[in-house]
């Protein structure tokens, strides 16, 4: 206890440099904690969005990236579409639990954005795509009252914006279409959110796309018969087949690799931090030498110095980890505003999920590594010789 | 290569929706930096603020609100929790007007009705951020809007307008759009503390 009081005293010595070095364990612990916070929250985000679309299967039209990429781009039309035989022919594979066609359509609105122009989609569907996403309910209305008919369920965020309720109308622009609201869905969360749904028929017909699909979504009754569905389904022409497992793994190893590269950042700044701290209680030490030897001629053990110098370094290091710990806390929603500026996929959901775990592991880690910084220093005041030590201090 | 395709799909599925022109709730200047430019080219900067109903008032100024407007607020798409921005023009440090939006249910859609003021609440300017109708390019033109030049919030609690509808089959459009600056108006009046008189 006398130890540990002797220490605080003397890190109150020199305010300046305590604080500076607390700072910088600080800054250091800060780092690491929302590097782990975004590992973990990035993954749980992607797997979130990945599960929320339903299905583990994915066909669509070959070529449709690159005119996926074009419409992203540049915002213009002409995405691919396949033929409805393909949804047709697989319909019945034993294995298969759910299936839902789609068909996006975007449409250019003269008026969008103030008479700037806009692009604005539409969803076919049909009810199965209810089937893989069981989750999604509606807030008012229901089903579409037939497949063919000129009806529209919005999702919740878009029926906000054009402030519709059920039994409104919508206009679809460019096709002059006059759409009437059946439904609307509770809020969910994903994509759908934003999204205009008509009947897939409907859809068809008033985009001019008759037997045509953008997509087909497929859940397997079992997932061990993922690899052997998609080789099946390579040798239908004319459509490619993306797993979402492989999506997934896919960008998570393409986030994997700036990962990588923050967590060596995050491991110099840790290791600057155990250099910085060495090296302010070692200076500390030669300052003290003379005092150092007062003391150990005065009864001092080589313990009892060993203890205070190591105190010395773990108090520093406690105050650093708990100013590091509240930055990473305070500051999560910074570093999550960063990281969606600057990466070019960002899930939805939180991308920095900070545990109260991961805080306690840091937290102790900081502990750990103020025992590291600390025993060199306090080796080398513990070993002086009393006579040397006040001599030299001179 | 096969990676990077993935990648787009993926962002193809779960992005794409997101392009389509939906914006926030609360009416917000589709880019305010431009748009206040173009309507106040004198201006250096702007200040933005969001104000609630619920904040200012509650439940007594929307009754004071409705009184004026002389219709109710709908419950889901117009709630006093609603945020409206409103952002105050600057050349310098002085004042030199305003611009402020709402929305406004339409007949096949949400409008997105902005209007810029004077100091002394006239309207500079009004145009449609966001229309949906058949007839949404006669409404938009620069003819049509800019009749309401000059007009105040006098104007619609008189009824001294004397603006005729341009649509053909819309009229339900072009009464919300008159509902629709008139709240535009009211809010203006009722929430912006800081509005020079």
């Amino acid at each position: 206890m006398k130890a540990l009081s002797v220490a605080y005293k003397n890190l109150k010595r020199k305010k300046i440099r305590t604080v500076l070095t607390i700072v910088g364990v600080g800054v250091a612990v800060a780092v690491l904690v929302s590097l782990f916070g975004f590992d973990a929250g990035y993954q749980r985000s992607l797997n979130n969005d990945i599960d929320k679309l339903g299905y583990h299967i994915l066909v669509t039209a070959k070529g449709c990236p690159y005119e996926a990429a074009t419409l992203m781009l540049k915002g213009g039309g002409g995405l691919r579409y396949m033929e409805d035989d393909v949804y047709k022919r697989i319909l019945n594979d034993s294995r298969i639990d759910k299936i839902a066609p789609q068909l996006v359509a975007s449409v250019y609105n003269q008026e969008g954005q103030g008479g700037r122009g806009a692009f604005a989609l539409y969803m076919g569907i049909e009810k199965t795509y209810l089937y893989l996403k069981p989750w999604s309910e509606f807030k008012s209305g229901g089903w579409f009252s037939g497949p063919d008919s000129d009806e529209a369920i919005m999702g919740y965020e878009a029926a906000e914006v054009e402030q519709r309720l059920v039994g409104d109308q919508i206009f679809v622009p460019g096709i002059n279409k006059v759409l009437t609201v059946k439904g609307i869905f509770q809020r969910t969360g994903t994509q759908d959110d934003g999204i205009i749904f008509i009947p897939l028929s409907t859809a068809q017909n008033i985009f001019e796309l008759p037997g045509k699909l953008t997509g087909i979504g497929i859940k397997l009754k079992n997932i061990q018969d993922m690899a052997q569905f998609e080789e099946d389904l390579y040798n239908v022409p004319g459509i490619q087949v993306i797993s979402l497992a492989q999506v997934r793994g896919t960008i998570l190893n393409l986030v994997g690799s700036a990962r990588a590269m923050a967590n060596s950042i995050a491991l110099i700044a840790i290791f600057i931090a155990i250099i910085s701290v060495t090296n302010t209680i070692l200076m500390s030490v030669f300052e003290r030498t003379r005092e150092i030897g007062v003391m150990k001629a005065l009864g001092a053990s080589a313990a009892d110095i060993f203890k205070i110098i190591w105190m010395e370094t773990i108090l520093i290091c406690i105050f650093g980890g708990i100013f590091g710990v509240a930055v990473a806390m305070f500051g999560s929603s910074a570093v999550e505003y960063i990281i969606r500026q600057t990466l070019p996929y960002a899930p939805t959901g939180k991308l920095v999920l900070i545990k109260p775990a991961l805080l306690a592991l840091s937290f102790l880690a900081t502990v750990v590594m103020g025992l590291i910084a600390g025993t060199y220093p306090a080796l080398r005041a513990s070993l002086m010789k009393p006579v040397e030590a006040i001599r030299s201090g001179e | 290569m096969r990676r990077i395709l993935t990648v787009i799909i993926l962002v193809l599925i779960i992005g794409l929706p997101h392009m389509s022109s939906f914006a926030a709730v609360g009416c917000t200047l589709n880019d305010p930096d431009r748009d206040v430019k173009r309507l106040f080219p004198e201006s250096t900067g702007y200040r933005t603020v969001f104000i609630t109903i619920k904040e200012k008032g509650g439940e007594a100024l929307r009754n004071e609100i409705e009184n004026q407007l002389g219709d109710t607020l709908e419950p889901i798409y117009e709630s006093i929790d609603v945020p409206y921005s409103f952002y105050t023009v600057l050349k310098g440090k002085e004042i030199i007007g305003y611009m402020h939006g709402v929305n406004q249910k339409g007949r096949y859609g949400g409008m997105q009705l902005i209007l810029a003021t004077e100091l002394k609440g006239g309207i500079k300017a009004f145009y449609y951020q966001k229309m949906s109708s058949p007839e949404a390019g006669k409404f938009m033109d620069k003819e049509f809007t800019d009749k309401f030049t000059g007009l105040s919030l006098q104007d619609f609690l008189t009824g001294n307008l004397n603006i005729a509808d341009p649509s053909i089959n819309s009229s339900q459009d072009f009464a919300a759009t008159l509902r629709g600056l008139k709240k535009n108006l009211i809010l203006f009046n009722k929430l912006l503390p800081e509005k020079a008189q």
